[in-house]
């Protein structure tokens, strides 16, 4: 039986990640996320697990260790955070394109200037094009689940990719929840035995990993990753099918929520979607026919899925909480490509939201559904992109 | 072409830009790189070997001889283009190109 417990968004990662019991941790603390090192280097020093704890001088040191181990063999993972995501950003790359199925939270936190610790995704979101698998996860449970997934899905032979699971900084990660954590054998079970692929330790077939691979080679490389990910989106929907039957929690690939018959969709990630739940149970009561598609999987992306989910309705307002500068958000961007097939286009805008952690109440997300009945009464967009809750507009 | 030289297709790759085997630098053709290439003067050789020590491919390949005065010795067969890359090495390091009266490798622009 799960045990149903009150702990915060990382304790829940550190309780993933006794349960998964790595080989290695190579881990750097920085805030939001220094809790779930904390705890888990407290299982080290309890003798809760087996794992090597590798106590490096920086996140570009901590990715380098964790690509290191992998490479030789083990199940690595580690977790960090904004300007940490920053520093690994080199070996952000090569842990991909070296497939080696790495394993990280990132507790979302603004990225500097001005030094900020608080929520938004311009951390992970930054980190998009990289080539690693992006879960987002709404609370602590989602967060948890997404976790336990992660070594199924980035192992498999088909796929042997880096997995990031993303949640809200604060707002998730140092807030108590009450959610289930499974049976530590029924994780297991479930998650299997970490299969090393050319593993460098294997002395009998000897490998070399990161050679130089010119003109003749790289794109055929690049063309192998990029199928990886397309892979990747069947094996998530069947781990995630299986982990439902097994723990009874089922996901899809993004949530649906009164989707169906909706006139007004709001489209967003990450702990928003729980307040825009609220709003929408409110505004349902009073007959209006509003749904949110709350993102799971930001890469792969999956495209056919949402333009199918989103056919049918009148207006979609895209809330991004991070900024691509010179461009729209990067949650629009792939609304938008989603949509450019879809037969019978809604509205569509884009609005910024949240950044450093500005509050968004629940008065704040009724205005946005305000403005999406406004602008769909009109007939037209009046502001295609703004930022909601600014002083000066 | 040997197969073993064709260019793979992506599915053919293991992933990651592993390789799999040891000591497959032998596959490399790195010959491909030359833009100069050292021609090798039979009749002026003597054969000391100095080219063999400095090649950095192992591109000079060597034969059973004898000495002058008869003693058994190795000696330069000929220089194999598939790895040699044309840095000159050889035609700069030869004792008898530095005397300068003859010349045992000459270093010639590759014909394109």
């Amino acid at each position: 039986m799960p045990k149903t417990i009150a702990i915060t968004g990382n304790g829940a990662m550190a309780e993933a990640m006794r349960q998964i019991n790595p080989d290695v941790v190579a881990a750097f603390p920085i805030t939001p996320s220094t809790q779930i090192i904390e705890d888990f280097a407290k299982f080290v020093a309890d003798g809760k697990v087996d794992t090597e704890l590798i106590t490096v001088e920086s996140e570009h040191s901590a990715m380098s260790a964790c690509i290191g181990a992998s490479v030789a063999g083990g199940r690595v993972m580690t977790a960090t955070s904004s300007n940490g995501l920053a520093l690994m950003w080199e070996m952000l790359y090569i842990a991909a394109s070296m497939r080696q199925p790495v394993l990280m939270t990132v507790v979302n936190r603004a990225i500097s200037a001005p030094i900020n610790i608080h929520c938004d995704h311009g951390d992970s979101m930054g980190a998009r094009d990289a080539g690693w698998i992006q879960f987002y996860a709404e609370n602590n449970q989602e967060a948890y689940d997404n976790m336990i997934m992660a070594p199924v899905i980035g192992e498999n032979m088909e796929v042997r990719l880096p997995v990031m699971v993303c949640m809200d900084g604060f707002i998730i990660s140092h807030s108590i929840e009450t959610m289930e954590i499974e049976e530590d054998q029924k994780v297991r079970d479930f998650i299997g035995e970490h299969t090393a692929l050319n593993s460098l330790l294997d002395t009998d077939n000897p490998v070399t990993w990161g050679a130089l691979d010119l003109h003749d080679y790289y794109i055929e490389h690049r063309r192998g990753q990029q199928e990886a990910m397309y892979r990747a989106k069947s094996v998530i929907e069947d781990v995630s099918m299986r982990f439902g039957e097994e723990f009874g929690r089922k996901y899809d690939l993004f949530e649906s929520y009164c989707l169906d018959d909706a006139d007004r969709v709001v489209v967003a990630i990450n702990s928003v979607a729980g307040e825009i739940k609220e709003v929408i149970d409110e505004l349902r009561e009073q007959g209006e026919k509003v749904g949110l598609l709350k993102i799971r999987l930001f890469r792969p992306f999956p495209y056919a899925e949402i333009a199918q989910a989103l056919k049918g309705c009148k207006i979609v307002t895209v809330m991004d909480r991070s900024t691509s500068m010179g461009a729209y958000g990067p949650l629009f961007s792939e609304i938008s490509n989603a949509l450019y097939d879809a037969e019978a286009k809604p509205l569509l805008y884009n609005r910024t939201y949240g950044l450093g952690g500005r509050v968004m109440l629940l008065d704040d997300i009724k205005d946005v559904f305000k403005e999406s009945e406004e602008y769909l009464n009109n007939g037209k967009v009046e502001k295609m992109f703004d930022f909601l809750n600014v002083r000066g507009g | 072409m040997k197969d073993k030289y064709r260019l793979k297709k992506w599915q053919e790759l293991p992933p990651g830009g592993v390789i799999t085997e040891g000591g497959n630098a032998a596959d490399y053709e790195t010959g491909t790189w030359r833009t100069w290439r050292p021609v090798w003067e039979e009749k002026n050789c003597i054969h000391c070997l100095t080219c063999w020590v400095f090649c950095p491919e192992g591109a000079f390949l060597l034969r059973d001889g004898k000495t002058p005065s008869g003693k058994d010795r190795k000696e330069i067969r000929k220089i194999d283009y598939f790895y040699c890359k044309g840095c000159g090495l050889c035609v700069r390091e030869c004792p008898v190109n530095k005397k300068g009266a003859k010349e045992v490798i000459q270093f010639v622009r590759e014909e394109t």
